[in-house]
């Protein structure tokens, strides 16, 4: 015990929050826009970044109680007496900065804010039951049928979806800048990949209106396009797309 | 307390449920995010010409390209037709962005090129997405729609190197701009408004549309000096858009690069617009005020309505620029975008709308952001461009008519109605310079219909939505460019009392610090088996 680590517990626990906290607001938003293949950051909501900072912070003081060697080490650092200049140094730096960080919270909790709102949403709610039973009429079609279904689909798809959706299917259509809740990239494994036919069949139908409050109906720019697509379109239009896209349905439970 | 968290259940429990949290909930990104296409550069080593690549090329072409580009390369696909510009016809020799003389066909690195960059302002994807291989395979492919390429096998090519600009060179430019009468098709700001690009397009109904080269976002072939001088030396094949190598010496072409670069501006956009507080003087009502100049605008991108019948798939404004201005009676707003022309007729005018919902929303719910939802009323201030002739003409806007706003009300799409004479609170009005439209728009802060009229308050954030209409493209009712949802907020003044807080908030936390520390050093923690 009392080697040179431990006394410097309590500063490493507060250099890992510090570390955390840049992580979280630098380096994440560039590692998300990597590995989910966005085109641009994805800054961390500010709420879930106050969650994750509590979380380190527990974490930290977890990391120090766990047991009482340690909870003696971690508080041992504010302590004078024996150690080193660099010791002394980082002391003395920690009491300034903790009147100075509470200062600086009160501070820019009192400006006249222009945070952006949190508009957090669930991108797939509950399919409605109405279309829960209904099945895709071309996709137990014999395969020449299906190859020809699958193209014709592909113009709609081209026809009507592009300019948000992409030509690729990747949410990168020339209007996409536009609307800030950006229309789905659907090579995204996240999105069509996850669901099954009738659920797209609903999403196509009913568009943004349909959907329940807990997915921000109000801010989705996806049409519905009941009215002006046909039924059959819909229906190919829905397998022209997973094609593009180049994934598949979600397979079906077969159990019954 | 301790003991709390040294319960692993719970932590366990914390760190599941925040990460459920994140997996789940898709959060809209606060930050509008926009990306443009842009013109890269880098060609990777070539892959050999030969029939395999070709073959392979079609088989890339009939996959992804032909929707659009036709099956036999005619730029007709069957996508094709709610297109505009209108995608490359290959049989002709119409290619743009090149890097040899104008007439001739581009070199595989041109066509590579803008293949992996896309072009931004038309339905042209960036097909980084496919392999090189794919890429240099579908440059053979195309190359065979026409014979012109087996004629001209080594073409000139022009080599584009770096000069930097300055002070001088943009001088320079902007007289040559003048002098080389670039301005007959670019407009004299720049903003793509020239007398023949009007022309072109009103009565000549040609395809062309000058380059608004103040919009940095919309360069085909690229926005850096360097693009700029390719593209006024080349030219771009079958468009109003010439070479000038043969009448500016290569210095000339160059300055007349930096000039451009020097109008050209980036897309400022945001999710907030600060609506700023007007400490002295009247509340302007004029879009020439100089009390404008106090605040920073923000760009919001539009798109073309194609949420409902009838659709606008060929929108032609595609961004408006906003500033806000408040006191404590009134609130005002100016709204600003390039437009080649003030052309009105009937219903056919230019006009522009803000949208705020009826009554500030309490949550995070509110009317549906095109036209409000039979939940949620939306409150609509329209301005339209000054014309009052007869049935079927088509007039210019004189400046000194600053055209007409109506306050409205919408429950959707196709419950829309104009608020009665005594409901209309909102002044302002418009004037066109130099191809670009700025409106403004001024109420009082609160009205007396409180439930047609939003109440702004200070402080809160407000939604606010935007359209705007072009008349010289058709654009009327439904038929506009629109946004979504984004934000205003009339800012607070920052109270001076602030910094009080602060100092006692500092004052607590170094004595909260030193009363921890006194005690920490009066018993100091001990180990219990402190023995050993
Ligand atoms: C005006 C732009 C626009 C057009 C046109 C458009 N969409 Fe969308 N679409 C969106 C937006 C924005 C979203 C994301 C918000 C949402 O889920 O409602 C979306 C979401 C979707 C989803 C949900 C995907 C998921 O994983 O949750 C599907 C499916 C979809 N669109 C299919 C289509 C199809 C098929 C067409 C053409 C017939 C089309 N869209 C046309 C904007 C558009
Ligand atoms: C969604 C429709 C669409 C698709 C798909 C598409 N293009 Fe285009 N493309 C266009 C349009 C529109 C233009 C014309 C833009 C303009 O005139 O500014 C264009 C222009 C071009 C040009 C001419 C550039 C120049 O300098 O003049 C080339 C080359 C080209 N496309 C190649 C391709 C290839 C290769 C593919 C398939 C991998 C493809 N395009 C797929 C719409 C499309
Ligand atoms: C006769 C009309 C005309 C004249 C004169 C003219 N331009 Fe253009 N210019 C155009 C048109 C039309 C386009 C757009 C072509 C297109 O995108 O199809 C254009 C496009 C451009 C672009 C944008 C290129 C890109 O990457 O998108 C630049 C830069 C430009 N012109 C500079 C100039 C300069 C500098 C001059 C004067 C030396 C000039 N132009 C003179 C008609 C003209």
């Amino acid at each position: 015990m009392g080697n040179k680590r431990s006394q410097y517990l309590m500063f490493w626990v507060v250099a890992a929050v510090i570390f955390l906290f840049f992580f979280l607001k630098y380096v994440s938003p560039v590692v998300f826009q990597v590995l989910m293949g966005k085109g641009h950051p994805m800054p961390t909501p500010s709420t879930l970044m106050m969650w994750y900072m509590i979380m380190g912070i527990l974490a930290g003081l977890v990391y120090a109680t766990t047991s009482n060697q340690k909870f003696v080490d971690f508080l041992g650092f504010l302590l004078p007496g024996q150690g080193t200049f660099l010791k002394f140094f980082l002391q003395k730096i920690f009491f300034i900065a903790f009147p100075l960080v509470v200062g600086w919270f009160v501070y820019s909790y009192s400006l006249p804010g222009a945070a952006s709102p949190v508009e957090l949403r669930i991108q797939h709610p509950t399919l409605p039951q109405k279309y829960e039973k209904m099945e895709n009429p071309f996709r137990e079609k014999d395969a020449d049928i299906q190859r020809k279904c699958i193209e014709e689909g592909k113009v709609l798809f081209q026809t009507y979806c592009r300019p948000c959706h992409g030509s690729k299917a990747d949410g990168n259509g020339p209007f996409a800048n536009s609307f800030r809740l950006r229309p789905i990239n659907f090579q995204d494994p996240g999105t069509i990949a996850t669901v099954v036919d009738n659920y797209l069949f609903w999403r196509i139908k009913e568009g943004g209106p349909g959907l329940p409050s807990e997915s921000t109906p109000w801010d989705s720019a996806m049409p519905a396009w009941d009215g002006d697509l046909e039924d059959e379109q819909m229906w190919k239009i829905i397998m022209g797309e997973y094609d593009t896209a180049g994934v598949m349905p979600r397979q079906r439970e077969k159990a019954e | 307390m301790i003991k709390l968290f040294k319960n692993k259940v719970v932590n366990f429990g914390l760190i599941v449920f925040s990460v459920v949290a994140f997996y789940k909930i898709e959060a809209v990104n606060a930050q509008a995010s926009h990306m443009f296409r842009t013109y890269k550069h880098e060609v990777p080593q070539k892959l050999p010409e030969n029939q395999n690549a070709v073959a392979d090329g079609k088989k890339v072409y009939e996959k992804r390209c032909w929707y659009c580009h036709g099956i036999t390369g005619g730029g007709n696909g069957p996508a094709a037709k709610t297109m505009f510009p209108k995608p490359r016809n290959f049989t002709r020799n119409e290619f743009k962005v090149r890097s040899t003389p104008f007439g001739s066909v581009p070199t595989d690195e041109d066509l590579f090129r803008i293949i992996t960059s896309g072009i931004e302002g038309t339905a042209m994807p960036f097909w980084n997405t496919i392999s090189e291989t794919e890429r240099w395979q579908v440059v053979y492919y195309l190359k065979t729609f026409n014979e012109q390429f087996k004629k001209d096998t080594s073409p000139e090519v022009l080599s584009v190197g770096n000069v930097v600009a300055t002070q001088e060179s943009i001088e320079k430019g902007r007289e040559l701009f003048k002098e080389m009468k670039c301005y007959n098709c670019h407009g004299e700001d720049g903003r793509g408004n020239g007398p023949l690009t009007v022309a072109m397009q009103t009565q000549w109904n040609m395809p062309y549309r000058a380059r608004d080269l103040t919009q940095s976002w919309n360069f085909k072939g690229g926005n850096t000096a360097g693009d700029i001088y390719r593209t006024i030396s080349t030219g771009f094949n079958e468009t109003p858009m010439g070479s000038y190598k043969d009448k500016l010496t290569d210095e000339e072409r160059w300055s007349l690069a930096h000039y451009v670069e020097s109008i050209s501006k980036k897309m400022a956009s945001d999710v907030v617009v600060k609506v700023k507080l007007l400490e002295s003087g009247e509340m302007p009502g004029n879009p020439a005020d100089e009390a404008w100049g106090q605040v920073t605008p923000m760009e919001i991108p539009l798109a073309g309505q194609i949420i409902a019948h009838p659709r606008l798939w060929e929108p032609s404004v595609d961004s408006v620029m906003i500033r806000g201005l408040y006191n404590d009676d009134e609130i005002a707003f100016l709204v600003e975008w390039d437009d080649r022309t003030n052309r009105q007729e009937d219903i056919f005018r230019d006009a522009v709308s803000l949208q705020f919902p009826a009554k500030i929303p309490d949550s995070l719910k509110k009317p549906y952001f095109g036209m409000g939802d039979s939940g949620g009323i939306v409150n609509l201030w329209q301005w339209k461009a000054y014309w009052n002739e007869g049935f079927g003409s088509v007039a210019e806007a004189p400046g000194s008519e600053p055209g007409s706003i109506m306050e409205l009300n919408a429950k959707g799409f196709k419950k829309i109605s104009v608020q009665p004479p005594e409901g209309q609170d909102v002044t302002g009005g418009g004037v066109y310079v130099n191809g670009r439209w700025k409106v403004v728009f001024k109420r009082a802060l609160k009205t007396e219909d409180e439930k047609k009229d939003i109440q702004f308050e200070i402080g809160k954030l407000i939604p606010i939505a935007f359209a705007a209409w072009d008349g010289s493209n058709s654009d009327a009712g439904g038929q506009k460019s629109i946004s979504a949802w984004y934000y205003i907020l009339l800012e607070k003044p920052m109270p001076k009392t602030v910094f009080v807080y602060v100092l006692i908030a500092v004052v607590m936390g170094a004595s909260v610090e030193l009363w921890f520390l006194a005690r920490l050093r009066r018993f100091p923690p001990k180990l219990e088996e402190d023995q050993e």
